[in-house]
């Protein structure tokens, strides 16, 4: 069964999530948000609403930025890519997270769950 | 298919950004939309449904709206207070600066004070090159004022901030005063504090009326805003 994680460890996963898929490639929102629930099974979902604000807010802090162009449909569409200063970011929110797994997993044992 | 940018626009409180940017959040979040109806057609599902399924994306547009002008309004106003205060205050103290480089240069240079500036003649030596330097940089802040609160009107510039511009290099003056005869407290000498006073009364009160002479102009809104204000 999928299960959704609550609001509020998703929001703050978000960032790693948007930034990691964003490493990779330059995507347009719609494709973001396809794909973060595509590799994560439906756990993390985002819908248009809860998206945008973080990418504009991401924008804000010069860590991704966006510049429109055509998607294969020939749809304008604004393609987000990684920044010098959000690649600079990546590393240490990976480590950070993988910490806080770890300090959890020690603390409750999630990963035998 | 619906006109996905014109439902946008309908739904979408403003956001208190330039036409341009509200447009292009617009389009992008309409683009979002059109997506989401077409993922919805391409697994069969009917017109209406998909529709309705699209907007379910956003559950609250007034707190889309509140969210989307928080992200991005700070780095609005960030840009604005560049534009209306730091980039103007700080043309005005370059020049202001380079004012008094140049008539500082002129005035230490003997020849030009012999035949120039007759009336100094009667003081001192130091005290004419003080006043040869001082006067002429004196007449020359008003303009300094003036480029500055100019500068400040033309980005946009409110009345208090168009001041803060066109004063701004008298500002700094005082700063830097106050920040020597803080660094006297620390390693004292002789008449310290009659210095800060003469130095206030040099560097502040004249400059800083030659400045607002300069801002004054500025100070009025221009006649298309105030035609809009009243």
């Amino acid at each position: 069964m999928k299960k959704r994680i609550r609001s509020q460890i998703a929001r703050g996963s978000a960032e790693l999530a948007i930034l990691a898929l964003l490493a990779e490639q330059a995507l347009y929102g719609f494709e973001i948000s396809k794909q973060i629930e595509e590799r994560t099974e439906g756990a993390l979902h985002f819908t248009l609403a809860s998206l945008y604000p973080m990418l504009y807010d991401l924008e804000k802090r010069a860590w991704i930025k966006g510049r429109w162009e055509a998607n294969s449909a020939g749809r304008d569409r604004r393609y987000y890519s990684l920044t010098a200063a959000g690649k600079r970011q990546l590393e240490p929110l990976r480590q950070e997270w993988s910490f806080f797994f770890r300090a959890l997993d020690r603390l409750a044992g999630v990963t035998h769950a | 298919m619906p006109d996905w940018k014109a439902l946008v626009l309908e739904r979408l409180e403003a956001l208190g950004l330039s036409p341009t940017q509200e447009e292009e959040i617009a389009s992008e979040l309409a683009g979002h939309l059109e997506d989401c109806y077409e993922e919805c057609r391409t697994h069969g599902v009917g017109k209406s449904e998909a529709i309705e399924r699209s907007l379910e994306q956003v559950a609250s547009w007034p707190n889309l709206s509140r969210k989307i002008r928080g992200a991005k309004r700070k780095e609005e106003m960030m840009n604005h207070r560049t534009r209306t205060l730091w980039l103007p205050a700080l043309i005005s103290l370059a020049t202001a600066m380079f004012f008094l480089m140049i008539s500082t240069q002129i005035a230490l240079e003997p020849r030009v004070i012999a035949e120039r500036f007759i009336i100094l003649h009667t003081s001192t030596t130091s005290t004419s090159y003080s006043f040869a330097a001082y006067l002429p940089w004196l007449i020359l802040l008003p303009f300094c004022g003036a480029a500055g609160a100019y500068l400040s009107r033309r980005a946009g510039g409110q009345r208090p901030v168009r001041l803060l511009a066109g004063l701004f290099p008298g500002i700094a003056l005082f700063g830097l005063v106050s920040f020597l005869t803080l660094i006297g407290q620390i390693v004292p000498f002789q008449h310290q504090w009659s210095a800060f006073v003469t130095a206030l009364l040099f560097l502040m009160v004249p400059p800083g009326i030659a400045l607002f002479l300069g801002v004054m102009p500025f100070l009025k809104e221009p006649r298309s805003q105030a035609r809009v204000n009243n």
